[in-house]
């Protein structure tokens, strides 16, 4: 079974500290950026680590259950799309509205600068 | 050691460096070209995994779709190299206080998991089980397509309500007024 496939290392915890390292990484894009567009692409990361932390999991319990982690990836990844298409929208609407997508900038419902 | 083996390690370092200069790079163009080496880079995990489907999944959606779609939506910005990018001391000295929490958190988490499983239990089991009835092997494509159309089925269909609900929603939020 799976003779065509690349053999990896039988350890969990290479996969467990990249997914850690992506979610971090993401955080700090998320926590950081003050471009609307950086922040998605922290949220993506952040998805990314999910999916492949429900893979390795699923892939190092009984072979049985190999298959439903990846189903959750998918749905993660599916999710993802649905997001990324609706968040770039409004991005889009923001830039139309403010001529910027400096997060910093859509302050008017603050009312400080009015 | 064998080849794949070799080829694993700098993987996982090229993922996690793509990460960091995702997070980190002052042009946004290139914050967006490293998210796609992180995105490709963890499509070769997945083979690693034997996920084959997994990631030419992640290859096509990620790579080919939103990290296009990321790419337009740069072009948005103002200030696409980044001269005006640097974070503000607080949220950075915040932000990089946060992560590196959660990432201990998460490391600690993922070592007590292995501890107390045990290394036998989460290392991989070679033999195929005596209950499988062998027509296709588990994590497959084709047991990926199994799964989907008996016990995920109702999930399934609600994605696929989910996405045409995003197709009518994304196009009335970028619709001109009056049309």
């Amino acid at each position: 079974m799976n003779c065509c496939m690349l053999p990896g290392p039988d350890l969990l915890s290479p996969y467990l500290l990249v997914s850690a390292v992506l979610f971090a990484c993401g955080l700090l894009a998320c926590l950081t950026r003050r471009n609307a567009v950086g922040y998605l692409m922290g949220i993506e990361l952040m998805l990314n680590a999910a999916a492949l932390n429900f893979v390795a999991y699923g892939r190092f319990r009984t072979p049985l259950e190999a298959g439903h982690g990846q189903v959750f990836s998918i749905f993660v990844i599916v999710l993802a799309a649905a997001e990324a298409a609706v968040a770039l929208a409004l991005v889009y609407s923001v830039y139309r509205t403010f001529r910027d997508v400096d997060l910093d900038q859509t302050t008017t419902l603050t009312g400080s600068d009015t | 050691m064998s080849l794949s083996l070799l080829l694993f390690w700098p993987l996982c370092a090229v993922v996690m460096a793509g990460a960091l200069s995702t997070a980190l790079a002052r042009n946004m163009v290139y914050a967006a070209l490293s998210l796609g080496v992180t995105l490709a880079g963890v499509s070769g995990l997945y083979l690693f995994l034997q996920a084959e489907f997994l990631a030419a999944v992640q290859l096509t959606v990620y790579v080919g779709g939103i990290l296009v779609l990321l790419l337009f939506g740069v072009m948005f910005s103002r200030d696409i190299l980044g001269a005006h990018q640097t974070p503000k001391p607080l949220p950075l000295a915040v932000g990089i206080v946060t992560s590196l929490l959660v990432l201990g958190v998460m490391i600690r988490t993922g070592m007590a998991v292995i501890h107390t499983r045990g290394a036998n239990a989460l290392s991989l089991v070679r033999s195929a089980p005596e209950t499988w009835d062998g027509n296709f092997s588990p994590g497959s494509t084709v047991h990926l397509g199994d799964l989907l159309a008996s016990a995920y089925l109702v999930p399934f269909l609600v994605v696929a309500m989910l996405l045409t609900v995003v197709l009518v929603g994304a196009l009335v939020l970028v619709r001109k007024e009056g049309e």
